[in-house]
């Protein structure tokens, strides 16, 4: 079932001397119970996708409908199905992660007893407890950041909007994050992210969307991505070859010091008996999300110029 | 949401906008009493002291007028800043909730200050029970003016440092020039009609004649000498901001 439909979304922002348009006729369908991340370089428009749908921002064509209710004609329909975790949001400063949490779900209408389980649990969850009656002035940004999500992601709501929800957190409070987004989606809450950590994007997402310009280059899962670059594997030399000598075996670059072929498994037993004759040592594994979207994006801004 | 869960918002709102942080510091509400009172003390040293109850209901509206401010600052802030108008726009909370909740934090912060003010003009000028209920019927449709059009304004700029200078503007030459802390008989004969422009002159006329002080100005025209008048052009300001605030605020970026 479909829940959320774009359907010919455009954007154009005329503030400035020139107009912007930050979306061009986007078409998107997520289906419910899904998580789907938007990616994206910084003004590629998932901010502005995101504000149409969570009814933040006019758009200058095209519509959205969240569970069939037009954002722009039936808003506060859309709004009781929503949640969002806004961009770099920040806390009341004078408030607690407990009052955060409980008195954003009694403004909601959530009761009173369903309230203090839901704080209860959410943050336990999120590792929240041991700082849950400080006030958000001493807390750390990540703690702060952490206990804005655990209040969107306590609503349960229908659909939830995660605007760069771990921006700031360190690697275990991502993955407590990561652990409770999954609850929520199993439970049947729809999820739409974005981020620009891409492994937290391949760890998490049903599905993704790339997106730039305004246009969306590619639409599917992270896997189905990676294959289209026909190349799986990601071999890494401890030290520099030349990239004439491995140019036939797929896509050559340098980093930090090292020659990096992205390659296909066929060409591993090659490749590796190459380095034992240089006795360099060499690092194989799958190709992570990150080379398939630079090259996709990459891909997308030459065929623009 | 319904009616009633809306106003369970704004409450919730007001709560922890307005009642936790003067909890928390209570400092908060000198910060609010200050200004006002120090015009009252300045008007105490060089006035005659016959218009020292004019200052006391002065300092009254002053107080009432100042939620506006108060309101435009904290609205833009919480938009601006922190991103959280954002979190109430995407959720049932309604516009009328949220801003009814962010009004009721900011006359929150300024009950204490008016508490005083009210003390001390039954101290120096006793007035009526009734015209004491009046007077805080008066307070509360200043209030509900100012913070719609705090509000309003809050939501037309995309930048806290263009939003600051206009707040003050506005709530200066609304809550210190107008004839507040003096007699509106003390304006030139010949520019009393441009303190009608004013929506605080009609709350202060209202204000002087409930509590029994003369001072009111007079035109010889039937209807616009008699407190009708005031409160016609109270209402009529409190409406057109309220609509404002309802209907033409920025809710939604454009």
């Amino acid at each position: 079932m479909v829940v959320l439909e774009a359907r010919g979304l455009s954007k154009t922002y005329r503030k400035g001397p020139t107009p912007v348009r930050a979306l061009d006729r986007v078409d998107l369908d997520i289906e419910r119970g899904r998580l789907f991340a938007f990616l994206g370089r910084n003004g590629a428009g998932k901010t502005t996708f995101i504000k149409i749908a969570a009814t933040l921002l006019l758009p200058t064509e095209g519509e959205v409908l969240l569970f069939d209710r037009d954002v722009v004609r039936e808003p506060s329909a859309a709004r009781r199905q929503m949640a969002l975790v806004p961009q770099e949001g920040k806390l009341f400063y004078h408030l607690t992660p407990r009052e955060h949490i409980r008195e954003y779900l009694r403004v909601r209408g959530v009761s009173a007893e369903t309230t203090k389980s839901r704080t209860d649990a959410i943050l336990e969850e999120m590792g929240l407890l041991p700082y849950q009656n400080m006030i958000a002035l001493r807390l750390s940004g990540g703690l702060q950041q952490r206990t804005l999500v655990a209040m969107i992601l306590a609503t349960e709501a229908p659909f939830l909007f995660l605007d760069e929800p771990t921006l700031g957190m360190d690697p275990f409070a991502r993955r407590q994050v990561w652990e409770v987004i999954r609850k929520a989606t199993s439970r049947g809450s729809t999820v739409l992210l974005t981020t620009h950590y891409l492994d937290e994007a391949e760890q998490l997402s049903d599905e993704l969307a790339v997106i730039e310009g305004g246009h969306i280059l590619y639409h599917g899962t992270s896997e189905a991505l990676k294959s289209t670059m026909g190349r799986e594997v990601r071999v890494q030399f401890a030290g520099t070859l030349r990239p004439e000598e491995l140019a036939s075996f797929g896509k050559v670059f340098a980093e930090r010091g090292r020659t990096v072929v992205l390659t296909t498994r066929a060409s591993v037993p090659e490749l590796t008996e190459l380095a034992l004759a240089r006795g360099i040592e060499i690092t194989v594994g799958p190709v992570a999300l990150e080379e398939a979207f630079l090259e996709l994006v990459g891909r997308g801004i030459e065929e623009e110029e | 949401m319904s009616v009633g869960s809306q106003a369970y918002a704004a409450v919730r709102i007001c709560y922890f906008n307005g009642i936790i942080p003067l909890w928390r510091s209570p400092l908060l509400i000198a910060a609010v009493f200050l200004t006002p009172f120090s015009f009252l003390f300045f008007l105490f040293v060089i006035a005659p002291h016959a218009l020292f109850p004019y200052g006391v209901v002065g300092g009254l509206l002053f107080t009432a007028l100042f939620t506006g401010s108060g309101m435009l600052n904290d609205c833009a802030y919480l938009r601006l800043e922190r991103q959280l108008q954002q979190v109430f726009v995407a959720s049932p909370v309604s516009p009328l909730g949220y801003i009814l909740g962010m009004a009721l934090s900011e006359l929150a912060f300024s009950i204490p200050a008016m508490a005083l003010f009210l003390g001390i003009l039954f101290l120096v000028h006793p007035v009526s029970a009734l015209a004491g209920i009046g007077l805080v019927g008066l307070l509360l449709l200043t209030w509900l003016m100012a913070t719609s059009l705090g509000f309003f304004i809050s939501t037309l700029f995309a930048q806290l440092r263009e939003i600051w200078p206009i707040g003050t503007l506005v709530f200066s030459v609304l809550a210190v020039l107008p004839p507040i802390f003096y007699p509106a008989t003390e304006i030139p004969a010949a520019w009393r009609w441009v303190a009608f422009l004013a929506p605080s002159t009609f709350a202060a006329q209202l204000a002087d004649r409930l509590v029994g002080l003369g001072g009111a100005i007079t035109t010889g025209i039937p209807f616009v000498d008699t407190p009708y008048f005031d409160l016609a052009g109270l209402l009529g300001f409190a409406l057109l901001f309220g609509a404002a605030a309802l209907f033409f605020a920025r809710w939604r970026e454009r």
